[in-house]
């Protein structure tokens, strides 16, 4: 009898247990307990939105769920990989005619090299293939490297994507005929100024009689009223253009009673977003806005997916059950500091990452957002050494008016870069978007001062980096050398 | 060559090639390789209208913007076996139907040269056979396939001057009316 009772105990266990594990997975609820395996990079910040990522119906073909993966990659990587010029496109290789490296490495398919929740074999970029991955294609028959270029016949193929010469995706700047028409330039160009950042930083402020003018029209509630936050304002581009206090605390309202009454003390982020679209953007798609990513899933309400299971109508009691024991935990919608996987400084933890994180939203302070903002979080050696930089001296004299406008290097300039289009320049809020591999940097930003011989060294040197380019490059990248060679000494490769 | 098998019922390459005839072309079924000759005949067209009265028309007689191979540093005219090649990279996202390239027994980009000994067979095939296509079947990744091809013919000067002066070609003795390669068309047979 107490074996009988026993047994009814186990699988009556057995089974409440098999049905939570499922109504997680189908239904509702938290499934921290169910990763896989730990999430590489950032992807951390939306790990549990799982539908971010898994699209794909239960029991669906293991290609079906490649290419839905496919998808969702390209739902928040697509503009980095268009704006990157792709070398290895999924499309290049979908026709069959290219069936004979699928079997190799399937570069139809982004997690042949980007599997997830896989750390043991993760390296930089989400790579998840041995370092020498470029053996698998470019090793034997048309597309022997070996013998298509003289140079690289003695070169192991663990040293392609590692020593700066070539990257799977973006090699903007590194293509053999942008080597050869970037050649032979001084290291430092006669005109060392960012023309972009020049224009930028040129920009006119409000001249003290416009001060005095947009003081005085201030409309706001007398309890909201400081001097410091107007003299800020104006003094700033928003009163320039004719940004009032009520655009940001009473966006809909249209007399002075509606303001007082309309009213919003710390507006939301969505305000900026009205007119810094593009900032807001870009901003989601890098590692401090991503949770604001339109295509990151929301959490499961029980009901609808019970009605995607297939119960049409299902009870009160059922959806109440469920939400009491097991409910999807509703992720932050703002990355915190303490979050953070990169060193950070002990005093910026518990710190949410919003607009007013790094632009006071009154005051138009350029050195707290270029610089500032940035060295009060991160306390890694490369940040930590950017005030001991000849960049950061540059911005001092800048900002001293010892050197001309665009001639400062901050923080922003390199990972924030500004691009131009007609007469519009927008600041890219992806911090991200020229690292991952760091040669994405070259173009937007090294080449407005450097030679690309120089910008190749300088990046592929880590202790460079490091130090934040304080002295020359202890490497030499020889991609220039060869190429030259290449046109110069025909014999030496070129196929003629 | 011209094995002729079975008949094609893919809607989607009927209704593109044959606007409003589609319906009798889909209903009776089409030949693969009168499927493979109509697809040769709309790209082989419109390459042609694009280099004749764009970059030939821009580049070589007005001289108002110049064709290059990086068109977007140079600001510049796709080359039209570029325009070729994006229009076959585009047509590989969006369907499995069909797919085509143009290769070479001589390519600039080693990408282009034949991947399957059909290609190969093919491109020999219509150099040694001026005026003959190539048609044949061939087994892929696990599937079968029609696959057609075409020759590639130097018409104009700046085809052959741009091939034989190019530090990566693997020839350099084109003349007008050569074959230079062939465009290859694939159509899944089920």
């Amino acid at each position: 009898m107490k074996s009988k009772l026993l047994w009814m105990a186990w699988g009556v266990g057995t089974f409440a247990l098999a049905g939570v594990g499922l109504a997680r997975i189908y239904v509702t609820g938290d499934r921290t307990d169910l990763l896989p395996g730990q999430t590489a990079g950032v992807h951390h910040q939306i790990e549990l939105a799982c539908e971010t990522c898994h699209t794909s119906k239960p029991f669906a073909g293991q290609k079906k769920i490649r290419k839905d993966i496919n998808k969702t990659c390209v739902n928040c990587h697509k503009d980095e990989l268009n704006a990157s010029d792709d070398s290895h496109p999924i499309k290049k290789f979908k026709p069959p005619r290219m069936s004979a490296y699928w079997d190799d490495i399937d570069a139809r398919f982004c997690t042949s090299c980007h599997s997830e929740h896989r750390p043991e074999i993760t390296s930089a970029g989400l790579v998840t293939q041995p370092g020498d991955f470029c053996v698998a294609c470019h090793s034997e028959g048309d597309q022997d490297v070996r013998v298509n270029r003289e140079s690289h016949k003695d070169l192991g193929f663990e040293t392609c994507a590692t020593a700066g010469c070539h990257n799977f995706h973006d090699n903007r700047a590194l293509y053999e005929d942008f080597l050869l028409k970037h050649a032979d330039q001084p290291w430092l160009q006669e005109d060392p100024t960012h023309s972009i950042e020049a224009a930028a930083r040129e920009k006119p402020r409000p001249e003290t009689a416009d001060i005095e003018t947009y003081l005085a029209e201030v409309s706001a509630p007398a309890t909201a009223r400081d001097q410091e936050v107007e003299a800020h304002w104006a003094g700033s581009a928003h009163a320039l253009a004719d940004v009032s206090c009520a655009s940001c605390h009473a966006p809909k309202a249209e007399t002075e009673e509606e303001v007082e009454a309309q009213w919003i003390e710390h507006p939301e982020e969505k305000v900026c977003a009205t007119c810094h679209k593009d900032e807001a953007k870009t901003f989601a798609l890098g590692r401090h806005g991503m949770r604001r990513h339109p295509e990151v899933s929301n959490p499961r309400p029980a009901k609808r997916m019970l009605k995607r299971l297939g119960w049409s109508d299902p009870s009160d009691g059922a959806i109440a059950f469920l939400e009491a024991y097991l409910v999807d935990p509703t992720p932050a919608p703002l990355m915190s500091t303490a979050e953070a996987r990169v060193p950070l400084l002990p005093e910026a933890h518990g710190e949410e990452l919003t607009c007013s994180t790094c632009h006071d939203p009154h005051e138009q302070d350029l050195q707290f957002a270029a610089v500032g903002a940035c060295l009060s979080c991160h306390a890694d050696e490369h940040s930590q050494n950017f005030t001991q930089s000849p960049h950061f001296a540059l911005w001092q004299g800048e900002l001293a008016g010892d050197l001309p406008p665009g001639s400062g290097v901050t923080c922003a300039t390199c990972h924030m870069p500004k691009t131009e289009k007609r007469g519009v320049i927008t600041t890219n809020h992806n911090q991200n978007d020229t690292l991952r591999p760091n040669e994405k940097m070259i173009r937007p930003t090294c080449l407005e001062c450097h030679s690309l011989e120089f910008a190749i060294d300088a990046l592929a040197d880590p202790e460079l980096v490091n130090s934040n380019f304080s002295g020359q490059p202890n490497r030499h990248i020889e991609s220039i050398d060869w190429a030259l060679k290449r046109v110069t000494e025909p014999t030496e490769g070129a196929n003629q | 060559m011209g094995n002729k098998i079975g008949k094609i019922k893919a809607s989607i390459l009927g209704a593109a090639l044959m606007g409003t005839t589609a319906t009798s072309a889909m209903a009776d079924g089409m030949e693969y390789e009168t499927v493979a000759d109509l697809l040769h005949l709309v790209m082989s067209s419109d390459r042609t209208v694009y280099t004749r009265m764009v970059v030939n028309r821009l580049a070589n007689e007005e001289g108002v913007i110049t064709a290059s191979e990086h068109f977007v540093d140079d600001k510049a005219l796709v080359l039209p076996a570029q325009m070729f090649r994006f229009g076959a990279e585009m047509v590989a996202e969006n369907t499995d139907e069909f797919s085509y390239s143009l290769l070479s027994l001589w390519p600039i980009n080693k990408q282009n040269a034949p991947t399957t000994p059909m290609e190969e067979e093919g491109l020999q095939y219509i150099n040694d056979n001026p005026g003959e296509n190539f048609y044949g079947v061939e087994e892929l990744g696990g599937e079968e396939y029609f696959t057609a091809v075409y020759a590639d013919v130097a018409v104009a000067p700046a085809c052959y001057t741009c091939h034989n002066e190019h530090k990566d070609s693997p020839r350099t003795d084109f003349e007008g009316g050569d074959v230079m390669g062939g465009v290859v068309i694939r159509i899944p047979v089920n």
